[in-house]
Protein backbone atom coordinates (compact mmCIF):
# COMPACT_ATOMS: atom_id res chain seq x y z
CA UNK A 1 0.00 0.00 0.00
CA UNK A 2 1.39 3.19 -0.60
CA UNK A 3 1.08 6.61 1.02
CA UNK A 4 -1.27 7.99 -1.68
CA UNK A 5 -3.52 4.99 -0.78
CA UNK A 6 -3.36 5.41 3.00
CA UNK A 7 -4.14 9.11 2.45
CA UNK A 8 -7.10 8.50 0.52
CA UNK A 9 -8.88 5.53 2.71
CA UNK A 10 -8.23 7.24 5.78
CA UNK A 11 -11.53 9.01 5.80
CA UNK A 12 -13.27 5.66 5.57
CA UNK A 13 -10.92 4.23 8.01
CA UNK A 14 -11.71 6.99 10.12
CA UNK A 15 -15.22 6.39 9.95
CA UNK A 16 -15.18 3.21 11.20
CA UNK A 17 -12.52 3.82 14.13
CA UNK A 18 -15.67 6.46 14.82
CA UNK A 19 -18.93 4.12 14.76
CA UNK A 20 -16.56 1.54 16.45
CA UNK A 21 -15.85 4.02 18.96
CA UNK A 22 -19.52 4.43 19.45
CA UNK A 23 -20.59 0.84 19.89
CA UNK A 24 -20.83 0.71 23.60
CA UNK A 25 -22.62 3.51 23.74
CA UNK A 26 -25.13 3.02 21.08
CA UNK A 27 -25.26 -0.86 22.50
CA UNK A 28 -26.54 0.50 26.08
CA UNK A 29 -28.78 3.06 24.50
CA UNK A 30 -30.21 0.82 22.41
CA UNK A 31 -31.21 -1.05 26.04
CA UNK A 32 -32.41 2.15 27.53
CA UNK A 33 -36.34 1.42 27.64
CA UNK A 34 -36.09 -2.06 27.93
CA UNK A 35 -34.77 -5.41 27.82
CA UNK A 36 -33.50 -6.62 23.87
CA UNK A 37 -32.21 -10.09 22.92
CA UNK A 38 -28.90 -9.80 20.65
CA UNK A 39 -30.83 -10.08 16.69
CA UNK A 40 -33.20 -7.21 18.13
CA UNK A 41 -30.08 -5.02 18.92
CA UNK A 42 -28.44 -5.63 16.08
CA UNK A 43 -31.54 -4.50 13.99
CA UNK A 44 -32.06 -1.64 16.76
CA UNK A 45 -28.31 -0.36 16.00
CA UNK A 46 -29.02 -0.38 12.04
CA UNK A 47 -32.12 1.05 11.93
CA UNK A 48 -31.74 3.91 14.43
CA UNK A 49 -28.00 4.73 14.10
CA UNK A 50 -26.91 3.36 10.52
CA UNK A 51 -24.31 1.97 12.98
CA UNK A 52 -23.89 -1.10 10.33
CA UNK A 53 -22.07 -3.70 12.76
CA UNK A 54 -20.25 -7.20 12.00
CA UNK A 55 -22.59 -9.34 13.96
CA UNK A 56 -19.35 -11.69 15.32
CA UNK A 57 -18.05 -8.40 17.28
CA UNK A 58 -21.48 -7.14 19.29
CA UNK A 59 -22.04 -10.67 21.07
CA UNK A 60 -18.25 -10.95 22.45
CA UNK A 61 -19.26 -7.28 23.37
CA UNK A 62 -22.35 -7.22 25.11
CA UNK A 63 -20.70 -10.49 27.08
CA UNK A 64 -17.98 -8.00 27.73
CA UNK A 65 -20.13 -5.61 29.02
CA UNK A 66 -22.16 -8.06 31.23
CA UNK A 67 -18.78 -9.27 32.65
CA UNK A 68 -18.57 -5.52 33.33
CA UNK A 69 -21.59 -5.06 35.47
CA UNK A 70 -23.03 -2.79 33.36
CA UNK A 71 -25.55 -5.27 31.38
CA UNK A 72 -27.49 -8.24 33.18
CA UNK A 73 -29.25 -11.03 30.74
CA UNK A 74 -31.84 -13.71 31.48
CA UNK A 75 -32.84 -16.80 29.04
CA UNK A 76 -36.84 -16.57 28.07
CA UNK A 77 -38.46 -19.11 26.17
CA UNK A 78 -40.19 -17.85 22.95
CA UNK A 79 -43.13 -18.67 20.36
CA UNK A 80 -40.23 -19.30 17.48
CA UNK A 81 -39.48 -22.75 19.42
CA UNK A 82 -35.86 -21.92 20.77
CA UNK A 83 -35.10 -19.71 23.83
CA UNK A 84 -33.46 -15.91 23.36
CA UNK A 85 -31.50 -14.21 25.29
CA UNK A 86 -32.28 -11.20 26.46
CA UNK A 87 -30.01 -8.17 27.47
CA UNK A 88 -31.35 -5.44 30.05
CA UNK A 89 -29.18 -2.33 31.71
CA UNK A 90 -28.18 -3.02 35.32
CA UNK A 91 -28.25 0.60 37.09
CA UNK A 92 -24.35 1.12 36.50
CA UNK A 93 -24.97 0.51 33.21
CA UNK A 94 -27.83 3.44 33.22
CA UNK A 95 -25.33 5.31 34.92
CA UNK A 96 -22.28 4.58 32.55
CA UNK A 97 -24.88 5.46 29.56
CA UNK A 98 -25.73 9.02 31.35
CA UNK A 99 -22.02 9.54 31.53
CA UNK A 100 -21.26 8.80 28.25
CA UNK A 101 -24.18 11.05 26.64
CA UNK A 102 -23.31 13.83 28.55
CA UNK A 103 -19.31 13.25 27.38
CA UNK A 104 -20.97 12.58 23.93
CA UNK A 105 -23.06 15.34 23.69
CA UNK A 106 -20.27 17.93 25.35
CA UNK A 107 -18.00 16.45 22.46
CA UNK A 108 -19.83 17.40 19.79
CA UNK A 109 -21.06 20.45 20.31
CA UNK A 110 -17.55 22.30 20.64
CA UNK A 111 -16.71 19.98 17.52
CA UNK A 112 -19.88 21.81 15.81
CA UNK A 113 -18.99 24.94 16.43
CA UNK A 114 -14.95 24.04 15.34
CA UNK A 115 -16.70 23.08 12.48
CA UNK A 116 -18.99 25.94 11.69
CA UNK A 117 -16.77 27.56 8.89
CA UNK A 118 -16.59 24.36 7.29
CA UNK A 119 -20.27 24.25 6.86
CA UNK A 120 -20.13 27.36 4.39
CA UNK A 121 -18.43 25.46 2.01
CA UNK A 122 -20.52 23.39 0.20
CA UNK B 1 -39.19 -23.91 13.00
CA UNK B 2 -36.45 -26.78 12.46
CA UNK B 3 -33.68 -27.14 10.50
CA UNK B 4 -33.04 -29.42 7.35
CA UNK B 5 -30.59 -32.22 7.97
CA UNK B 6 -27.37 -29.71 5.87
CA UNK B 7 -28.37 -27.04 7.51
CA UNK B 8 -28.39 -28.61 10.44
CA UNK B 9 -25.23 -30.47 10.23
CA UNK B 10 -23.41 -27.25 9.35
CA UNK B 11 -24.93 -25.75 12.24
CA UNK B 12 -23.51 -27.93 14.54
CA UNK B 13 -20.17 -27.98 12.92
CA UNK B 14 -20.00 -24.16 13.04
CA UNK B 15 -21.05 -24.67 16.95
CA UNK B 16 -18.84 -27.91 17.59
CA UNK B 17 -15.73 -25.82 16.28
CA UNK B 18 -17.01 -22.64 18.55
CA UNK B 19 -16.84 -24.73 21.70
CA UNK B 20 -13.65 -26.27 21.19
CA UNK B 21 -11.95 -23.18 20.82
CA UNK B 22 -13.70 -21.56 24.03
CA UNK B 23 -11.61 -24.66 25.74
CA UNK B 24 -10.37 -22.68 28.54
CA UNK B 25 -13.01 -20.99 29.76
CA UNK B 26 -16.03 -22.09 32.36
CA UNK B 27 -18.59 -24.58 31.19
CA UNK B 28 -21.37 -22.98 31.64
CA UNK B 29 -20.20 -19.54 30.29
CA UNK B 30 -19.55 -22.01 26.54
CA UNK B 31 -22.71 -23.34 26.98
CA UNK B 32 -24.34 -19.88 27.09
CA UNK B 33 -22.28 -18.40 24.61
CA UNK B 34 -22.92 -21.49 22.06
CA UNK B 35 -26.65 -21.56 22.95
CA UNK B 36 -26.96 -17.80 22.03
CA UNK B 37 -25.27 -17.74 18.51
CA UNK B 38 -27.26 -20.89 17.86
CA UNK B 39 -30.35 -18.90 18.67
CA UNK B 40 -29.44 -15.80 16.80
CA UNK B 41 -28.31 -18.22 13.94
CA UNK B 42 -32.16 -19.55 14.11
CA UNK B 43 -33.56 -16.14 14.48
CA UNK B 44 -31.66 -14.33 11.29
CA UNK B 45 -32.26 -17.64 9.30
CA UNK B 46 -35.76 -17.78 10.14
CA UNK B 47 -35.95 -13.77 9.89
CA UNK B 48 -38.49 -14.74 6.28
CA UNK B 49 -40.54 -16.94 7.82
CA UNK B 50 -38.88 -19.92 6.68
CA UNK B 51 -36.10 -21.69 7.50
CA UNK B 52 -33.79 -21.87 4.69
CA UNK B 53 -30.01 -23.46 4.06
CA UNK B 54 -29.11 -19.94 2.19
CA UNK B 55 -30.05 -18.38 5.21
CA UNK B 56 -28.28 -20.82 7.42
CA UNK B 57 -25.26 -20.06 5.81
CA UNK B 58 -25.42 -16.58 5.34
CA UNK B 59 -26.48 -16.16 9.35
CA UNK B 60 -23.22 -18.01 9.89
CA UNK B 61 -20.90 -16.52 7.62
CA UNK B 62 -21.80 -13.23 8.70
CA UNK B 63 -20.75 -13.83 11.81
CA UNK B 64 -17.69 -14.59 10.91
CA UNK B 65 -15.09 -17.57 11.24
CA UNK B 66 -15.90 -19.80 14.79
CA UNK B 67 -12.13 -19.23 15.30
CA UNK B 68 -12.42 -15.32 15.14
CA UNK B 69 -15.18 -15.58 17.33
CA UNK B 70 -14.06 -17.58 19.79
CA UNK B 71 -10.95 -15.83 19.83
CA UNK B 72 -12.85 -12.42 20.50
CA UNK B 73 -14.36 -14.13 23.37
CA UNK B 74 -11.17 -16.10 25.27
CA UNK B 75 -9.22 -12.34 24.72
CA UNK B 76 -11.84 -10.91 27.40
CA UNK B 77 -12.03 -14.01 29.17
CA UNK B 78 -8.38 -14.17 29.33
CA UNK B 79 -7.84 -10.21 30.23
CA UNK B 80 -10.38 -10.54 33.13
CA UNK B 81 -8.80 -13.63 34.18
CA UNK B 82 -5.89 -11.54 34.53
CA UNK B 83 -6.94 -8.92 36.19
CA UNK B 84 -9.15 -10.44 38.84
CA UNK B 85 -6.08 -12.91 39.87
CA UNK B 86 -3.45 -11.06 39.47
CA UNK B 87 -1.29 -14.54 38.05
CA UNK B 88 2.10 -13.96 36.43
CA UNK B 89 1.61 -16.76 33.77
CA UNK B 90 -2.20 -15.30 32.77
CA UNK B 91 -0.72 -11.39 32.91
CA UNK B 92 1.88 -13.29 30.62
CA UNK B 93 -0.11 -15.00 28.01
CA UNK B 94 -2.64 -11.53 28.18
CA UNK B 95 0.78 -9.34 27.15
CA UNK B 96 1.16 -11.96 24.18
CA UNK B 97 -2.32 -12.05 22.94
CA UNK B 98 -2.00 -8.10 23.28
CA UNK B 99 1.03 -8.01 21.17
CA UNK B 100 -0.38 -9.81 18.81
CA UNK B 101 -3.59 -7.69 18.09
CA UNK B 102 -1.63 -4.20 18.88
CA UNK B 103 1.75 -2.40 18.03
CA UNK B 104 1.29 -0.71 21.49
CA UNK B 105 0.56 -4.47 23.00
CA UNK B 106 3.84 -5.40 21.13
CA UNK B 107 5.92 -2.64 22.87
CA UNK B 108 4.02 -3.40 26.63
CA UNK B 109 5.14 -6.98 26.41
CA UNK B 110 8.76 -6.32 25.18
CA UNK B 111 9.56 -4.26 28.07
CA UNK B 112 7.96 -5.92 30.23
CA UNK B 113 9.80 -9.07 29.62
CA UNK B 114 13.00 -7.26 30.06
CA UNK B 115 12.07 -5.98 33.56
CA UNK B 116 11.19 -9.72 34.36
CA UNK B 117 13.57 -11.48 33.59
CA UNK B 118 15.85 -8.42 35.15
CA UNK B 119 14.05 -9.00 38.15
CA UNK B 120 14.24 -12.70 38.42
CA UNK B 121 17.86 -12.60 37.69
CA UNK B 122 18.85 -10.01 39.70
CA UNK B 123 16.84 -11.72 42.74
CA UNK B 124 18.36 -15.55 42.00
CA UNK B 125 21.79 -13.93 41.89
CA UNK B 126 20.93 -12.47 45.71
CA UNK B 127 19.40 -15.47 46.84
CA UNK B 128 22.55 -18.11 45.74
CA UNK B 129 25.32 -15.33 46.75
CA UNK B 130 25.45 -16.93 49.92
CA UNK B 131 25.98 -20.17 48.09
CA UNK B 132 28.46 -19.16 45.60
CA UNK B 133 30.27 -16.28 47.16
CA UNK B 134 32.92 -16.58 44.83
CA UNK B 135 30.99 -17.09 41.74
CA UNK B 136 27.56 -15.45 41.96
CA UNK B 137 27.27 -11.54 41.26
CA UNK B 138 28.00 -9.13 38.25
CA UNK B 139 30.97 -9.89 36.71
CA UNK B 140 33.07 -7.52 34.46
CA UNK B 141 35.13 -9.53 32.17
CA UNK B 142 37.46 -8.07 29.46
CA UNK B 143 36.99 -8.69 25.78
CA UNK B 144 39.93 -8.83 23.53
CA UNK B 145 39.97 -5.23 21.74
CA UNK B 146 39.67 -3.04 24.96
CA UNK B 147 35.64 -4.25 25.16
CA UNK B 148 34.49 -4.95 28.62
CA UNK B 149 31.69 -7.19 28.75
CA UNK B 150 29.16 -7.23 31.95
CA UNK B 151 27.51 -10.39 32.98
CA UNK B 152 25.24 -11.77 35.42
CA UNK B 153 26.69 -15.21 37.25
CA UNK B 154 24.21 -17.17 39.59
CA UNK B 155 27.13 -19.35 40.06
CA UNK B 156 26.30 -22.93 39.07
CA UNK B 157 29.39 -22.59 36.42
CA UNK B 158 32.70 -22.08 36.95
CA UNK B 159 33.93 -18.27 37.61
CA UNK B 160 34.94 -16.27 34.90
CA UNK B 161 39.01 -16.91 33.34
CA UNK B 162 39.49 -12.92 33.16
CA UNK B 163 38.07 -10.44 34.71
CA UNK B 164 36.25 -10.01 38.51
CA UNK B 165 33.17 -9.91 40.59
CA UNK B 166 32.03 -6.10 40.94
CA UNK B 167 29.31 -5.79 43.44
CA UNK B 168 29.95 -8.01 46.07
CA UNK B 169 27.53 -8.81 48.82
CA UNK B 170 26.01 -5.26 47.22
CA UNK B 171 23.90 -7.85 45.20
CA UNK B 172 21.73 -9.14 48.06
CA UNK B 173 20.00 -5.62 48.46
CA UNK B 174 20.33 -4.98 44.93
CA UNK B 175 18.38 -8.50 44.94
CA UNK B 176 15.39 -7.21 46.65
CA UNK B 177 15.07 -4.20 44.47
CA UNK B 178 14.93 -7.22 41.46
CA UNK B 179 11.96 -8.50 43.08
CA UNK B 180 10.53 -5.18 44.26
CA UNK B 181 11.11 -4.48 40.22
CA UNK B 182 9.38 -7.66 39.29
CA UNK B 183 6.27 -7.61 40.97
CA UNK B 184 6.25 -3.66 40.49
CA UNK B 185 6.41 -4.72 36.75
CA UNK B 186 3.48 -7.11 37.36
CA UNK B 187 1.13 -4.52 39.27
CA UNK B 188 1.70 -2.07 35.90
CA UNK B 189 0.83 -5.05 34.01
CA UNK B 190 -2.44 -5.76 35.43
CA UNK B 191 -3.30 -2.12 35.38
CA UNK B 192 -2.26 -2.29 31.55
CA UNK B 193 -4.26 -4.73 30.62
CA UNK B 194 -7.26 -3.23 32.54
CA UNK B 195 -7.29 -0.13 30.58
CA UNK B 196 -6.71 -2.10 27.28
CA UNK B 197 -9.47 -4.45 27.92
CA UNK B 198 -11.51 -1.34 28.86
CA UNK B 199 -10.57 -0.25 25.10
CA UNK B 200 -11.95 -3.52 23.71
CA UNK B 201 -15.39 -2.78 25.26
CA UNK B 202 -15.26 0.87 23.36
CA UNK B 203 -14.55 -0.81 20.34
CA UNK B 204 -10.80 0.00 19.90
CA UNK B 205 -9.79 -3.61 18.30
CA UNK B 206 -9.51 -3.26 14.60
Amino acid sequence: MTLADLVRDSPDKWEVQLRKGCLELAILASLWSGRLYGLEILRRLEADSELVVSEGTVYPLLSRLKALGLLTSEWVESDAGHPRKYYALTPAGRTRALEMRSIWQKFTASLDSLLAPLNQEK
Amino acid sequence: MTLSETSQRTLDAYLATLHKRLRGMPDDDIREIVEEIRSHVMDKASASGIITDAGVTSALSALGSPEELAGQYMTDDLLARAQATGSFWLILRSLFRWASISVAGFFVLIGSLICYCLGFFLAWAAILKPLHPQRAGLWMIPRPGGDVEMSLHLGFASPPATGHEVLGWWIIPIGILGIGLFFATLRVDQWSLGKFRRSLSLGGRS
